[in-house]
């Protein structure tokens, strides 16, 4: 048995016995007891932004069991205590670095959705790197559709103090006729004085409603370099967090999006900036064209008690014509007065003719020159991601839609 | 097939006003033929609608190239056919590399139709030779071809790249708009010997040279020299042309305009 049921004919009976069978440790079984309670008595979120109205989450069938995760990585670094598993099996292991950080920086019960996820999720990655251990090979973790067509991916990184890793995280699969649902969350701890780059490539196929949650809880001094790539699917709705807790933190956060053929993709970064001195960079670009709708809803909070917070939020939009859209709500909340720099930038237009002229003028043909225009706007971005192989796929993916 | 440029009563409009008022002109193919003329006399205009700016409206008259009158050739066609302009204000595309925008043109113009481009492209290996050899000769680091296409640039870099663009595109009819305005005496000296090496190469390479000074006619010989004012060609002649302009200015030519 691959599937449990449709979510209207599901009961958390079938979720528990299912989570037993899997040999599941009783707080996790208890976790997801809680969370489907939750999904149940939680109303839909209405979300200003992301249109559900076309959803049908009754059609979404619960899987039994996990099925697509691929994970690739230096399986040397095993010996110097470096984990790269399944969730499942590092639960079934109960390591209590699974237990004690598992839905402690997502909390379940937020909403709907993220109730959903903590009770059905079964595929994803857990990644441990030890203290000063320095992991030069991306970990990568590949995610499909199952033959239901649904993906619940849980990812845990932690990364303990000193060490430095790559964490890729990839959603893809082929257009999907009618409804397919993507509901992934991923959690990450960055220890003092680490380095953590995190690169999130969504590239589902057409038909895939991507809702997501991504939170990462960085320690004292340490860096995270994040670039998101989001391209694919219907709808995405991804919430991404980063709490700069402790002093001396810092992160400098990449995005793309690509919105084309009615596509809705959001994302809504926050950035919490809590602890003294901690530093952010966000730099946003998107690209719409036919029918795509693209939306960035940031906002950055520099909160009472953090002291000397710099921060910059530069925000990029190119429109190709057609009557796509982008919306952009970036926001500002400043409750200290003790702030070191905090400077906003954005640009929006469509393709620069003069450009154009000038790379026709060398031979190169109108569509071609379009289609360099648009991979240089994303190129400083791409060019961040730490392993060719993704950079090529993403790459790839964008070409796909030119 | 007619390698000469025949331009013949070219009118053009930039912003719904007439700029150029009848432009006849022909450029010769192994001749280099400078233009002059006062500021605002429309030479970049002209050098623009010869090129296919979509911001010029032609209005009037014809220009033939290899057999086509190109005004009605899209810019990439009109490349394609030999036409190169070296542009008085070169255009930054942040995020396309030098090397990447090279090759993109280098093949592009290389592409035929009905063919695979990737059969017509220049082995990569080939475009590195020639490239490295294209920077030596026109000094310029390595370090650019990494570098976002003009972004960035000083003024005399960008006109540099200019050349090495040309140089690595081998036009046969070549417009160079004041490619010599910001470039220091050495650098002037460099792209100088760099036009005239791709001269040599192809002996059938025609020059339309925009300038302000005979300075830079001292290294680009020219064959004839036009001088352009209030969008027309007003008066032509040789190379002595240039040394009288530099000692006398363009007020004698406005009285005998006016005196016509
Ligand atoms: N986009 C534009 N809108 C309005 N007028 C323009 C535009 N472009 C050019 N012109 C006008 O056309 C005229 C000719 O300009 P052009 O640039 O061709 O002169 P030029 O001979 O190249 O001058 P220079 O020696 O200063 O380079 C000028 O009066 C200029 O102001
Ligand atoms: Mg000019």
């Amino acid at each position: 048995m691959n599937a449990l049921s449709t979510l209207p004919n599901l009961t958390d009976t079938q979720i528990i016995e299912a989570a037993q069978r899997r040999g599941e440790p009783g707080w996790l079984v208890l976790r997801r007891e809680a969370a489907w309670k939750a999904f149940v008595e939680a109303v839909p979120p209405i979300w200003r932004r992301t249109d559900l109205s076309k959803f049908q989450p009754d059609r979404i069938i619960a899987p039994e069991a996990p099925s697509a995760t691929r994970l690739t990585w230096d399986e040397s670094l095993a010996a110097q205590g470096v984990i790269f598993m399944p969730l499942v099996e590092a639960a079934k292991s109960d390591d209590p670095i699974v237990r004690d950080r598992f839905g402690t920086a997502i909390d379940a019960h937020s909403h709907k959705f993220n109730a959903l996820h903590a009770a059905l999720w079964q595929d994803g990655a857990f990644l441990y790197v030890p203290k000063h251990v320095a992991a030069e090979a991306p970990f990568v973790a590949s995610f499909g559709l199952n033959a239901d067509g649904v993906s619940f991916a849980h990812n845990l990184v932690v990364l303990e103090e000193g060490s430095s890793a790559s964490f890729v995280e990839e959603y893809s699969s082929a257009d999907v006729n009618g409804q397919a649902f993507s509901n992934p969350a991923t959690e990450l701890f960055v220890g003092a004085g680490a380095l953590l780059r995190y690169v999130v490539v969504q590239s589902w196929g057409a038909g895939v409603y991507h809702i997501g949650a991504q939170r990462v809880i960085a320690g004292r001094d340490a860096t995270v370099e994040w670039v998101s790539a989001n391209l694919g699917g219907k709808l995405q709705h991804v919430e991404a967090e980063i709490a700069l807790t402790e002093s001396g933190s810092r992160v400098e956060w990449q995005g793309v999006t690509f919105a084309t053929n009615k596509q809705s993709l959001l994302t809504a970064p926050v950035l919490r900036h809590v602890g003294t001195n901690t530093e952010s960079h966000l730099e946003f670009k998107t690209v719409v064209a036919d029918d795509g709708y693209s939306s960035f809803d940031g906002l950055i909070k520099i909160e009472k008690d953090s002291k000397g917070t710099a921060t910059r939020l530069e925000e990029h939009a190119l429109h190709l014509g057609g009557k796509g859209r982008t919306d952009s709500i970036p926001g500002l909340k400043i409750d200290t007065n003790d702030v070191a720099r905090a400077g906003h930038a954005s640009t929006s237009g469509e393709i620069d003719e003069e450009q154009l002229f000038y790379m026709r003028a060398r031979g190169i043909s109108r569509a071609e020159a379009i289609h360099m225009i648009v991979m240089g706007f994303f190129d400083p971005v791409l060019e961040r991601i730490p392993s060719e192989d993704v950079r090529g796929r993403v790459t790839a993916a964008i070409e796909a839609k030119l | 097939m007619n390698t000469e440029l025949v331009i013949t009563d070219l009118h053009a409009n930039v912003a719904d006003k007439e700029i150029l008022k009848g432009v006849n002109l022909t450029v010769k193919p192994g001749t280099v033929h400078a233009i002059m003329g006062p500021n605002g006399s429309g030479k970049s205009t002209l050098a623009y609608t010869l090129a296919g700016h979509p911001g010029y409206q032609v209005t009037g008259g014809e220009a033939w190239y290899q057999g086509q009158n190109i005004l009605e050739l899209a810019p990439d066609e009109r490349a394609k056919l030999g036409l190169f302009l070296a542009f008085q204000y070169p255009v930054a595309i942040p995020g396309v590399t030098v090397a990447n925008f090279l090759r993109a043109a280098v093949n592009a113009q290389r592409a035929e139709e009905g063919k695979d481009p990737k059969q017509t492209a220049m082995p990569m290996a080939q475009f590195r030779k020639e490239l490295r050899e294209k920077l030596t000769e026109l000094e310029v680091d390595e370090s650019f071809v990494r570098r976002y296409l003009n972004d960035g640039f000083s003024g005399g870099e960008k006109k540099r790249i200019e050349i090495l663009q040309m140089s690595m595109l081998k036009p046969s009819m070549a417009i160079l708009d004041e490619t010599d305005s910001g470039l220091d005496i050495d650098a002037l000296r460099i792209v100088s010997q760099g036009v005239n090496r791709l001269a040599e190469q192809n002996g059938e390479m025609g020059a339309l040279v925009i300038t302000h000074y005979q300075r830079l006619l001292n290294y680009i010989k020219p064959h004839f020299v036009s001088v352009m004012m209030d969008g027309r060609i007003v008066r032509e002649g040789g190379a002595e042309l240039a040394l009288e302009l530099e000692e006398k200015g363009y007020d004698w030519i406005r009285e005998e305009v006016a005196a016509r």
